[in-house]
């Protein structure tokens, strides 16, 4: 897909940003997906504030003491609450920081080890390219979310870190081929060679040379691997593996569903979901879009 | 011939992977907290069955021993019995291999068709309002949460308008009823077959059709594509004989690359539907604990997606004379 990219001699780094922000800002999608993420964002930031008002807009463990079932959206529960009297809003926006922690945490350690492996793939060839990219394969293959199910069977209740951690360690092989693919056609050019003839070390034309040039893919890549993150996380909660002690998005879906509320309170079924996919989607347009300003080839008229 | 030779040696690696695979399960299965014996034989069997299935899994051996075991007892279909039916593990997913088969291929065949019908319509539209459209239709339908469109789907159609079955695969009156016909037990699944169907054509169809349209822009900068249109021939035939069949090619590589992906979808679809697949049976077996069940569909899964990815690569092979092996 996004494969031959433009080479970038090394300017100035806010020059660079402005250009890039320049034909970014001119991306409907993008300035929408930014804005969602912002709202998104803001969310995550005032989750703390509901339990300190009341202690019964604790997400978890507030319960409302004259509300012990589900109702609908009231003054006191602007979303209303759940089967306990839990207030929705409230953990709607714990779920918004979950999301964030997960996604953002998970997609910056896959995208770490994918650009980390890929490039020394690339670089050293040979037996270490041809042991990396087969365990990549082995590595694809295998559904993510079924691995985590398998792996919360034999371990037991997944801790949210836990799963992170799986999340990351199965989803670099995609980044890897890329990073793999650009670091073989950087390693032709006559700069690499200089820089050979000049005596650098390897780990020096690595980190110095090529990672300045594929760093930027690799920050594209990240925005899809955050959805991803986000996803596979929301769906194991709402199968029922996630991690019991916080409150996400997709637990609230399995709270509606496994309770057979789904049928009877919309208010309760329609928010979380419109969250996962919303933030999902925001983080797709932002990719979008920076896949537009790094590369020329999709701007409009190009 | 190259293409044979080819095929080949994508076979030596698939079962290479394959080998890996199984080898990394039976040491996690083995490795994780507990008891292997507590994991592998029914807790509610006889004394003597469950001797005569430790025998048969070599679970009173050495590890390695154990290995040669378990690898002569994958390749003999012995996977044990399932904690929760009490029945051959192999036997439960005979049964249910089918029913994912049936949801599961339509709506890749289904969704590509569409996917790559509209992406046609939208690279030929580039910049106007159906492009416009339609790109943010896909991309919004693409980003939806699986489980919660199910969700959605269930209560819009089946539960409000009550026009299909909340869930299942079949209705029971008519599957027992000794009159039935053959024509009105396949009308029941199809019927049944329609929101589950539904949900992963709406998830998958705009992926496919986000990258016929890149591909289609791509394409008609060709040289052959002027080519064509110097020769005088009219648009559409240069859309539809010219750009699109060349267009088409990475469609087909991204449905081969995407196939664990849309696993994971294709589980979660069969969870809420109470479809009786392999998707669900994992990650009921997940639920009960039922670890031989859930080794053996994991492992079912992984060989499908590795000799998937097998015939994706032969068909692209077949299907772009350009790429020879």
């Amino acid at each position: 897909m996004a494969e031959a990219k433009p080479q970038r001699i090394k300017i100035h780094w806010i020059a660079q940003f402005q250009e890039g922000w320049s034909i970014y800002k001119q991306n409907i999608l993008g300035k929408i997906g930014l804005t969602l993420l912002v709202i998104f964002a803001l969310m995550a930031l005032f989750s703390f504030l509901p339990p300190l008002i009341d202690p019964m807009y604790h997400p978890m463990t507030g319960v409302d003491p004259v509300i012990s079932s589900s109702t609908g959206p009231s003054l006191k529960h602007w979303l209303g609450t759940d089967f306990m009297g839990r207030d929705i809003l409230s953990q709607l926006l714990a779920g918004a920081r979950v999301a964030f922690m997960v996604g953002v945490s998970a997609a910056f350690m896959s995208i770490f080890l994918g650009t980390a492996i890929g490039m020394i793939s690339g670089y050293m060839g040979k037996f270490v390219d041809t042991f990396l990219m087969r365990l990549a394969e082995v590595i694809m293959v295998m559904p993510t979310l079924l691995v985590t199910l398998i792996l919360a069977a034999l371990f037991g209740q997944l801790s949210i870190w836990a799963i992170v951690l799986v999340i990351a360690l199965f989803r670099w092989p995609g980044v890897s081929r890329v990073i793999r693919a650009q670091t073989l056609s950087l390693k032709q050019r006559p700069f690499i060679e200089a820089a050979k003839v000049a005596g650098a070390s390897h780990v020096r034309i690595i980190f110095r040379h090529i990672m300045p040039n594929v760093l930027p893919l690799s920050f594209l890549y990240m925005t899809f691997r955050v959805t991803s993150a986000i996803t596979i996380e929301a769906a194991l909660a709402f199968l029922g593996f996630g991690d019991p002690s916080t409150v996400s998005w997709g637990m609230m879906l399995q709270w509606v569903w496994k309770t057979g509320h789904m049928f009877k309170a919309p208010y309760w079924l329609l928010p979380p979901g419109i969250c996962i996919s919303l933030i999902t989607l925001s983080f797709y347009m932002l990719g979008r879009a920076m896949d537009e300003v790094l590369d020329p080839r999709l701007r409009r008229e190009g | 011939m190259d293409l044979w030779r080819y095929i080949g040696r994508r076979l030596a690696q698939i079962v290479i992977i394959f080998f890996v695979i199984l080898t990394v399960l039976f040491l996690v299965f083995r490795l994780a907290p507990g008891d292997p014996i507590t994991r592998m034989v029914d807790p509610d069997m006889t004394p003597e069955d469950a001797a005569l299935l430790i025998a048969q899994l070599g679970l009173d051996q050495p590890l390695h021993i154990q290995y040669i075991y378990y690898v002569k007892n994958f390749f003999a279909g012995q996977f044990g019995d399932s904690f929760h039916y009490g029945q051959p593990v192999l036997d439960i997913i005979k049964h249910r291999l089918p029913n994912t088969i049936l949801l599961f291929t339509t709506s890749i065949i289904l969704s590509a068709l569409v996917g790559v019908f509209l992406g046609k319509i939208a690279s030929w539209h580039k910049g106007k309002k159906t492009d416009t459209g339609m790109t943010i239709g896909a991309l919004v339908t693409h980003t939806l949460f699986l489980p919660w469109l199910a969700l959605l789907l269930i209560w819009i159609f089946a539960y409000k308008m009550g026009w299909f079955p909340i869930t299942g695969m079949v209705s029971e009156d008519i599957w027992l009823d000794p009159t039935s016909q053959f024509w009105q037990k396949a009308l029941d699944v199809g019927h049944h077959l329609v929101l589950p169907l539904g949900t992963l054509f709406l998830f998958h169809f705009g992926s496919y059709l986000l990258i016929m349209r890149s591909s289609m822009l791509e394409t008609l900068k060709e040289d052959y594509i002027l080519t064509a249109r110097a020769k005088g021939l009219t648009e559409k035939v240069i859309r539809n004989r010219h750009a699109a069949p060349n267009a088409a090619l990475p469609v087909v590589t991204t449905v081969g690359l995407s196939l664990a992906f849309s696993i994971n979808g294709g589980a979660l679809t069969e969870t809420v539907f109470t479809w009786p697949g392999i998707g669900r049976e994992l990650v009921f077996s997940v639920s009960q604990n039922d670890y031989p069940l859930a080794q053996a569909t994991f492992l079912l899964i992984t060989l499908v997606v590795l000799v998937s990815n097998l015939v994706v690569d032969v068909l692209y092979a077949y299907l772009d004379p350009r790429i020879r092996y």
